[in-house]
């Protein structure tokens, strides 16, 4: 047992080796920006002849003498600001359109924007608010307030959201003494804690709840604005984000939404006091669905409307864009309504259409717009010189001298303008010239760090090629022999003090952070430790490539060369989820030939007899074939569509109405067939488990596997219907207690394996005589022939003092099976009603190809090692199917198709609101497949052996028969040949007893448990690849046009599975080694008694 | 060493793999000729299938005529089966036979891929050429219930040395023709917006051409098995 710990921690240290190369290919590939924490002020020109710059002519004068010199300048506060923020307000909503006899639900609902227009064209403004991708509300809510780019790593954190250090338009509110009043959503109170005067923060953790957070809103909302304490009002409304997520744009619900909205916008602007500017602002838009993330079209054009009660807007001849405003506008903006600084690090500019026109004392207007724009103009070229001046490798040199000397150019011009049409001029450049700025920081925070990511390649592949030259290739019973649980210790020694040495001494080797040290230094020691190890074993490994056919498997060698090349080819990663299907199906009809080749062949020696080949197991298992690539097949129509996949057709979408789809509750049909599907499954694997003799008894892991899926099965029934149902009145903790349930069933089962794993049950002896076996013999086959004799009914051998066993031929594979159905059953729970027959469906291809695997691995077995390794086929199968199993979950390698609503199943009323709870169950609906597959992988190599107990005649298919019979005859008469005993046949042709079952391989423990080590170790490999691939084609195609749309969401994806499968991996070993233990104590304690 | 050389296998196996390469250039040439390949899925349009027909039949009277001369050393089994070839039932059961492999093919593309409600007739088209060059020669040549044998059996006793010679080469054009098609899929995810791309153009010229690759492997085999013949006797 010592060197099978030793396996579980080799395992966890080359999982760390590979996702220790991922993380640093990541820290390079999706850089982020440097935030800096510089923090603007200003000399507050102010009106109060008390105040320090009380402004006159002769200040004006010093001003205007010269200009350049004037920095830090805030002109007077010009308005109070009331902000009302819509989550997910798309420019569509706003627009009216006259002559629409029947509008979409969405359309005319808001028409105070109509009227306003139309009654004060002087006073509102429309306009399009386009939005940054990415456009998820934590993003667009920074971008908003800081003025600046979000860059593309800050994605997904959408719920952790840090506060925030930057410069920023919130914190200059404060520190220039506008008291702010906020209600709403909390992500702003996370952002900016204790910065408001009042806050009104309400959780938006619960995306199904349209109402309740609108409700406290317009409770609020009306109470404060009659108060005159604060100078700006901000209302973040969430309800219509969450009608999109929850029922899409087309619903009636949206209809309802907004015109509630709009009633709340009547209101404010007819209650603000004169003085006062109302924004009404959409952070992002949403798509067909009702989704957002990405940055489509529908996604980023968001909307914005001013209102000014008293005072004109300025108009658009200042240079600023009149139909569509940029977000980071929107700061400069509106530190100039507010007469506060811009923030250091805003790139905006300033958007005059919506800044009221007050006239300041003793200034011309041309004076103030010069002031304001020469202010936001001096702020950009600090922040982007400074910027440039830190980080000098990232810029190009010859690019940054001229655009210096376009600005020296400005700030010559800027002295001179003295009437309208030299100032338009000079705006004209002014905007061109910043905004170039603006598209070169762009550029800028995407770029690559080269060292980090060629490093995390080089580690990635080393980590990977590696251990398959060395445990790959090293027959399985003398890899105990290799890793010692000594030397182990050792190299964990020698990587923590390469890794205290890397974090001590990182500067002097020129590294940036110590991560990157640690990584690095850790990395070496360990790829010189595995090249020790391999130079130790090149004798061996020599040995066994040796005997590798030169073209063997070739047409799985074909299968896996094409999986792994998806990732180079934006149009294969587009349509993944077909190629994979593909490919899942040519290894089925692969496996399906081969057994045809192996055994069919080898029965019809001569002639071949239809009705004999219609009896044949192998033609039972060919249907088999057949049920699982129409499964297959069937799986494909759970595929979502993702963007780029013209004409396709969504399943969770029905495009009925033009260009818009409705997110309608699909029809009850489909509810009552993914619960049928799901009680089938528990049914079913309740049935193997009881015809394998597991489920008799009383122990308390027995009684789980017996009541447990059943009980899960009906929570999860009840859970779909329930909470998909258009009855209103439940009540949501009844829901939410169904899906509790499942996951408290999934923890007992954890504990209950850790406790006691075995699922046998050793029938009392009712008479305690003597022992007929002596204590030198193996009692285990003994046991284990009484056992079998019980069941024929012998009556006579139930009396006897061999103690009887239940279920201990399929002693590791049962406990594997239930825990396995437990883990299913929260994943069911969990996934989208819909596409939780997807995850069942796989299930069921994963138990035929099992099965098929297991009689084809025995056909060609010659030893109990052969017996155990499954073929390469079945591996690669294996793994296809855990990637395959993504897809047929309606999941897509996009960002904006993550199904959030996860984070909500049995937690909608306010039951642990932790962001680390959510996270987990995200991604564990998104990588379901990954995660059960790569728990189960035990199964590939205790399968045959349980499926050969249960049909032992098919113990006289192995192809080795024949051989050996002929040796036979030379010596024996043929007669005697054929009345032998199955267990015969059996040890002639693998040398050892199938009948069995798997207490086999507990006798064969060294061969056993390191064949499973081996086999994780080849899924680490497999995965491995896959996710060096993904970063090698991110690599060859960074400056792709599509790489932020399709390679890096890839690369991401494969990322997060890599790091998700591998410690399923070791989970599914550790619970192979527990059962492992639980076996060896049963046996002792078996002997004990005698 | 001693290796026998059998010339009149030889020639037979080259006369084989010539027609086959033939056929192909045939149908290349065709292709050419008509510039659209668009019409390649549909049955009545394009002369692929009768082509490729015509190809195989003669292969297999080809295979006839060099049989005819070891007629005089059959045995027992092998002249049973010689006087059962052209009875109605093993006609019909060859035509079942065939009927059934284009019916798998189809349902097999449509697994992998093929739309169900739709393009019957390409995928009629695609299971019938797959047919015809993987299961149809060996049920011209042998007849229904001689293919089943050759297939299912590990050693059937009743076939003669041309035949074996004939079933061999047939082999690679079957082995070559099915990975073709399965590979030709490769180019039909890709975004080039060519008009060759729609299914099954890519499966059908892969298929082609997979066999084309598969007789040249073939006539490569064959070829140097003679080389070294030659060379060994001119050492001797």
């Amino acid at each position: 047992m010592k060197f099978a710990l030793s396996y579980a921690l080799i395992l966890a240290w080359l999982a760390y080796l590979i996702s220790s190369g991922v993380y640093l290919f990541s820290r390079g590939f999706l850089l982020s920006r440097v935030s800096k924490t510089d923090v603007n002020s200003c000399r507050h020109l102010s009106k109060d002849p008390n105040d320090e710059y009380f402004l006159t002519d002769d200040v004006v004068d010093e001003i205007f003498k010269d200009v350049n010199a004037s920095s830090n300048l805030c002109l007077p506060q010009k308005s109070k600001v009331i902000i009302l923020l819509i989550d997910a307000l798309k420019y569509d909503f706003g627009v009216y359109k006259e002559n629409v006899t029947e509008p979409l639900p969405y359309e005319n609902k808001l028409d105070v924007f109509r009227d306003l227009i139309r009654n004060e064209p002087q006073h509102s403004r429309l306009m399009r608010f386009k939005a940054d991708p990415p456009t998820t509300t934590l993003q667009r809510l920074k971008g908003l307030t800081t003025g600046s780019l979000p860059t593309f790593v800050d994605i997904g954190s959408n719920f952790a959201s840090p506060e925030i250090n930057e410069d920023n338009i919130i914190d200059q509110m404060v520190k220039n003494g506008l008291p702010i009043v906020f209600m709403g959503d909390s992500t702003w109170t996370d952002l900016y804690p204790n910065r408001f005067k009042r806050s009104y923060s309400y959780p938006s953790f619960d995306i199904f709840d349209l109402d309740t957070i609108d409700r406290k809103i317009e409770k609020q909302l009306p109470k404060e604005i009659q108060k005159d304490d604060w100078q700006v009002l901000i209302a973040h409304f969430l309800g219509v984000d969450h009608c999109g997520h929850k029922h899409g744009p087309l619903h009636e619900e949206m209809s309802r939404k907004l015109t509630e909205m709009n009633n709340v916008i009547k209101n404010v602007a007819s209650q603000m006091s004169d003085d006062t500017t109302l924004l009404v602002m959409g952070d992002h838009g949403m798509t067909i669905s009702g989704d957002h993330g990405g940055d489509s079209y529908d996604e980023i054009n968001a909307l914005l409307f001013a209102y000014s009660k008293q005072t004109k807007f300025l108009n658009g001849d200042y240079g600023s864009d009149t139909d569509v405003m940029q977000q980071i506008d929107l700061v400069p903006t509106l530190a100039t309504i507010l007469g506060i600084p811009i923030p250091y690090s805003n790139l905006g500019l300033i958007n005059f259409n919506i800044v009221p026109d007050v006239a300041v004392p003793h200034m011309t207007k041309l004076q103030t717009l010069i002031l304001h724009v020469w202010q936001n103009a001096q702020q950009i070229y600090t922040y982007f010189y400074n910027y440039a001046v830190e980080n000098k490798r990232s810029f190009n040199v010859e690019q940054m001298d001229r655009m210096d000397t376009e600005f020296i150019l400005l700030t010559h011009r800027v002295k001179s303008i003295y009437n309208d049409a030299a100032f338009k001029s000079f705006i004209g450049d002014l905007n061109a010239h910043l905004r170039q700025i603006l598209s070169t920081c762009r550029e800028l925070w995407v770029k690559f760090d080269a060292t980090q990511m060629s490093q995390g390649l080089l580690v990635t592949f080393f980590a990977v090629f590696l251990p398959f030259v060395l445990i790959s290739n090293t027959p399985a019973g003398k890899l105990s022999n290799i890793f010692t649980i000594k030397e182990l210790g050792y190299t964990y020694l020698l990587n923590l003090a390469a890794g205290v040495f890397g974090y001590r001494y990182y500067r002097n080797f020129s590294f940036k952070t110590e991560e990157h040290a640690v990584i690095f230094f850790t990395n070496v020691i360990s790829t010189l430790i595995l090249v020790f190890h391999m130079a130790q074993n090149w004798y061996t490994i020599a040995i066994s490539w040796s005997k590798v056919k030169r073209f063997a498997n070739m047409p799985t060698r074909a299968i896996l060369i094409i999986l792994m090349s998806i990732c180079y080819s934006n149009s294969f990663v587009v349509n993944e989820g077909h190629v994979l299907s593909y490919l899942l199906v040519c290894v089925i009809i692969l496996m399906a030939y081969e057994l045809l080749q192996k055994s069919i062949r080898v029965d019809f020696k001569t002639k071949f007899k239809p009705q004999q080949f219609i009896k044949s197991t192998a033609f039972k298992l060919l249907l088999a074939c057949v049920l699982a690539v129409c499964l297959i097949r069937f799986a494909t129509t759970f595929f979502r569509c993702r963007e780029e996949q013209g004409n396709c057709m969504d399943f969770t979408t029905n495009s009925s109405a033009g260009s818009f789809s409705l997110k309608k509750p699909s029809s009850a049909k489909s509810y009552i067939l993914s619960i049928v599907i799901v009680v089938l499954y528990t049914t079913l694997s309740r049935i193997y488990l009881r015809s394998c003799g597991n489920l008799t008894g009383t122990s308390v892991n027995i009684l789980m596997a017996r009541y447990g899926p059943t009980v899960a099965s009906i929570c999860t029934g009840g859970h779909i219907l329930l909470s998909n149902s258009s009855v209103k009145n439940v009540d949501r903790t009844h829901i939410d207690m169904m899906a509790l349930i499942v996951y408290a069933l999934l923890v007992v089962q954890v504990i209950v394996v850790t406790v006691s794993p075995l699922m046998v049950y050793v029938l009392p002896q009712k008479n305690k005589s003597t022992i007929s076996v002596s204590r030198t013999d193996n009692i285990i086959p003994e046991i284990f022939k009484k056992m079998k004799s019980m069941y024929q009914g012998d009556d006579a051998e139930r009396h006897s003092d061999i103690p009887v066993v239940y279920g201990l031929a399929t002693i590791y594979s049962s406990v594997l099976i239930s825990f396995g159905t437990f883990l299913a059953m929260v994943l069911v729970i969990i996934l989208e009603p819909k596409s939780c027959s997807g995850i069942v469906v796989c299930i069921a291809v994963g138990a035929i190809i099992l099965s098929l695997h297991a009689v084809l691995r025995y056909r060609t077995a010659v030893n109990f090692e052969t017996c155990v390794q499954p073929t390469f086929t079945a591996i690669v199968g294996w793994f296809i199917l855990g990637h395959f199993c993504f897809f047929a979950t309606s999941h897509q390698t996009t960002l904006s198709q993550i199904d959030w609503r996860a984070a909500f199943v049995g937690r909608t009323t306010s039951i642990g609101q932790s962001h680390f709870i959510s996270g987990i169950l995200v991604i564990l609906n998104t990588f379901c497949g990954h995660i059960l597959f790569s728990c189960m992988f035990g199964l590939l190599a205790t399968e045959t052996f349980s499926i050969f107990a249960l049909f032992p005649t098919l113990i006289k298919t192995n192809a080795n028969r024949d051989r050996k019979l002929d040796c036979n005859n030379t010596t024996k008469t043929a007669s005697a040949t054929y009345d032998r005993s199955l267990s015969e046949i059996s040890n002639e042709c693998v040398g050892f007893d199938m009948t069995r079952g798997e207490l086999v391989l507990f006798e064969n423990e060294n061969i056993f448990v390191g064949t499973v080590f081996k086999l994780a170790v080849q899924l680490y490999i497999l995965q491995g690849a896959k996710i060096f691939c993904a970063m090698l084609a991110c690599t060859i195609h960074c400056r792709h046009l599509m790489v932020w749309k399709i390679f890096a969401p890839r690369f991401i994806y494969e990322s997060i599975a890599t790091f998700v499968s591998m410690p399923a991996i070791i989970v599914g070993f550790l619970l192979i080694l527990r059962i492992h233990k639980g076996v060896d104590g049963l046996i002792s304690k078996i002997n004990k008694n005698k | 060493m001693a290796v026998r050389f059998d010339a009149l296998k030889t020639k037979h196996q080259l006369f084989h793999v010539s027609i086959s390469l033939g056929v192909i250039l045939i149908c290349m040439t065709y292709m050419q000729y008509r510039r659209n390949w668009t019409h390649l899925g549909s049955f009545w349009d394009s002369l692929i299938i009768p082509i490729v027909f015509t190809g195989e039949m003669l292969k297999v009277i080809l295979c006839f005529y060099y049989g005819r001369l070891e007629d005089p050393t059959l045995t027992q089994k092998q002249k049973q089966r010689k006087a059962s070839y052209f009875t109605p039932k093993d006609l019909a059961s060859g035509l079942l036979l065939q009927f059934l492999c284009t019916v798998l093919y189809g349902f097999i593309c449509i697994i992998l891929g093929a739309p169900v409600l739709q393009n019957y007739e390409q995928t009629f088209v695609l299971s019938l050429l797959l047919t015809l060059l993987s299961v149809s020669p060996t049920v011209f040549l042998l007849g229904g219930g001689g293919a089943l044998q050759v297939w299912f059996c590990e050693k059937p006793d009743f076939l003669t040395k041309t035949e074996e010679t004939a079933l061999n080469l047939f082999k690679y054009n079957a082995l070559g023709g099915i990975l073709g098609a399965w590979a030709g899929s490769i180019v039909s995810p890709l975004d080039w917006d060519r008009d060759w791309q729609t299914y099954p153009i890519p499966n059908v010229v892969g298929a082609l051409m997979g066999s084309a690759l598969g007789n040249i492997v073939a006539c490569t085999r064959v070829l140097y098995a003679t080389f070294k013949v030659y060379m060994s006797k001119k050492r001797s």
